[in-house]
């Protein structure tokens, strides 16, 4: 097969406008984050944005300072997901480089089409030796009927540093339209050189038994999973342990090198102040850097 | 009378059998006792409180934690160990030991690993040291042990499974207390969903693996500061 072919193979299938079971939108970006030697100290420059379909980065910027974070936006200007969708995100820190990424608004799963074709999303982020990256994107609504696959992998290499979050909120409670068909799965996988260190799946089936039962889900419609890695032992828990009260509805652990911070209960605004504190609290901790908050997340 | 029956007639599977039951006894000196897998925070937090919660979250976490890890994955070990494949015996331990949720979850599976990979050198049935993977987890020790008595697969698994039940009923008679009446009408409850359990464990493909145990998880990690406790797990 010649390489005109193969193109023309890829074009064809992710130009759209077919609405039965093959219905496939793909839109995928590719970041790199590289530290560089200008005039003064080191800078992290981002090197690479390569696009394709409706996902864009905003100009980076440098709230904390040029020798500090590179944060950047991430945009998807539907907004959401629907049947056939395609999202590919993948992100690269180099060594000596830090990231910051974040996007504008909450992103939504929507109800799948008549033929219940799935969505799908895959992150793909990757720190080498000796790189920072902060993964904060705002939370995920997904609503009544939506069918698909959120997957998250972080790739490290020796000292590389990250944390990040995935809160997702299901149903519309305000509009009192719960979360009770369809079927979304979310999955981790973290490596260190190549080896596995943290794998998670988390099928919401609001028809299993476990969506209501206590091994499982408990009833809870927000759910939110925080990771860290690159943290002294046991430090970290006990500073979130000192700093955020008490309540059932979250823990904190540490195993194999992976500070886990989990939220199962029914606020969004909970779920998030909780990460953002943890993450005010660890980022001293991980980075020497105190927590500089996104503007975005403040509109 | 049928052929199985007749004394001696089957010594080989005669011994498995009795290899399975050493294997899987509470008297099996690797501390199992010690353990509770969550279930302690579960009373703490009056999720699990009476005979009735008990049966539905052992059901769940059989459904949705053995049935989608430690059995399916026993299956895959016992068979890497009888091909003398290590990497795929190192391949599954990594995976077994990423899924762990929580620093007690992963504890647990380290400690009893370790233990009964002790016993097993004193009885002289450990592999070669290089097979053997390091900080090797409970159940690859288990598969190994398994397969070296010969056991067959569907019988480790039921073995395997009947011993986390026994287990889980021992924490649940100590620590809620559940009367030792009541831990039997609960085995008979769950009998036939560890035949289940087997059999889903036996249907799934590898990327249908992994346990799904959110609130489990949740309250592992908060017995990690329950004030009063008589397990480590």
């Amino acid at each position: 097969m010649t390489a005109f072919e193969s193109l023309d193979a890829t074009a064809s299938m992710d130009s759209g406008h077919r609405f039965d079971e093959k219905r496939r939108w793909a839109a995928s970006l590719a970041l790199a984050f590289e530290a560089r030697q200008e005039s003064g100290p080191l800078v992290t420059r981002l090197t690479r944005a390569r696009h394709q379909g409706p996902l864009r980065v905003q100009r980076p910027f440098y709230p904390e300072g040029q020798a500090d974070a590179c944060h950047v936006y991430l945009l998807h200007p539907p907004g959401g997901l629907v049947s056939g969708d395609e999202l590919s995100i993948e992100a690269t820190v180099g060594n000596g480089a830090h990231a910051l990424l974040t996007t504008p608004a909450a992103a939504k799963l929507y109800k799948a089409d008549s033929h219940g074709v799935a969505w799908a999303q895959h992150t793909r982020l990757r720190v080498d030796d000796g790189g920072i990256l902060e993964w904060l994107p705002q939370e995920t609504l997904c609503f009544d009927g939506s069918r698909g696959e959120q997957r998250t992998t972080i790739d490290l290499a020796g000292s590389a540093r990250c944390l990040g979050w995935e809160i997702m909120a299901l149903g519309r409670p305000a509009s009192r339209l719960p979360f009770a068909s369809g079927r979304v799965e979310q999955r981790f996988c973290l490596t260190r050189n190549g080896r596995p260190l943290w794998l998670e799946r988390q099928p919401l089936d609001p028809q299993h038994p476990r969506f209501q039962g206590r091994w499982g889900q408990g009833g809870a419609t927000v759910q939110a999973t925080l990771w860290a890695v690159g943290l002294e032992d046991d430090q970290a828990v006990a500073a979130l342990r000192e700093a955020l009260p008490a309540a059932p509805y979250w823990a904190v652990t540490q195993r194999h090198g992976v500070l886990l911070l989990r939220y199962l209960g029914q606020e969004r605004n909970q779920a998030w102040d909780l990460c953002q504190h943890a993450w005010e609290v660890l980022r001293p901790l991980l980075t020497g850097r105190q927590a500089c908050v996104p503007r975005i997340w403040l509109t | 009378m049928a052929m199985s029956t007749k004394p001696g007639s089957d010594m080989n599977d005669d011994l498995a059998l009795l290899g399975l039951m050493q294997l899987v006894s509470p008297a099996l000196p690797i501390g199992a006792f010690a353990w509770s897998q969550g279930l302690e925070s579960a009373f703490e937090l009056g999720w699990v409180k009476d005979e009735e919660s008990l049966g539905e979250w052992l059901t769940g976490v059989l459904d949705d934690g053995l049935a989608r890890c430690e059995l399916p994955v026993l299956i895959r070990l016992q068979g890497a160990w009888a091909a003398a494949d290590d990497e795929t015996v190192g391949y599954w331990d990594d995976w077994l030991h990423a899924n762990r949720e929580t620093a007690e979850l992963a504890a647990e599976d380290m400690r009893l690993g370790a233990s009964l990979t002790r016993l097993l050198g004193s009885l002289q049935l450990l592999p070669e040291a290089s097979m053997m993977p390091r900080d090797a987890g409970y159940v690859t020790v288990f598969a190994w042990a398994a397969h070296v008595r010969g056991v067959p697969v569907r019988q480790t698994l039921l073995g395997f499974a009947w011993s986390w039940l026994e287990n889980q009923l021992a924490v649940a008679c100590k620590a809620l207390p559940l009367g030792h009446t009541a831990a039997q009408r609960l085995v008979e409850r769950l009998r036939p969903a560890l035949v289940e359990a087997v059999d889903m464990a036996l249907s799934l493909k590898d990327e249908e693996l992994g346990p799904v145990l959110p609130g489990l998880a949740l309250a592992s990690a908060l017995h990690e500061t329950q004030y009063s406790r008589l397990f480590r797990s």
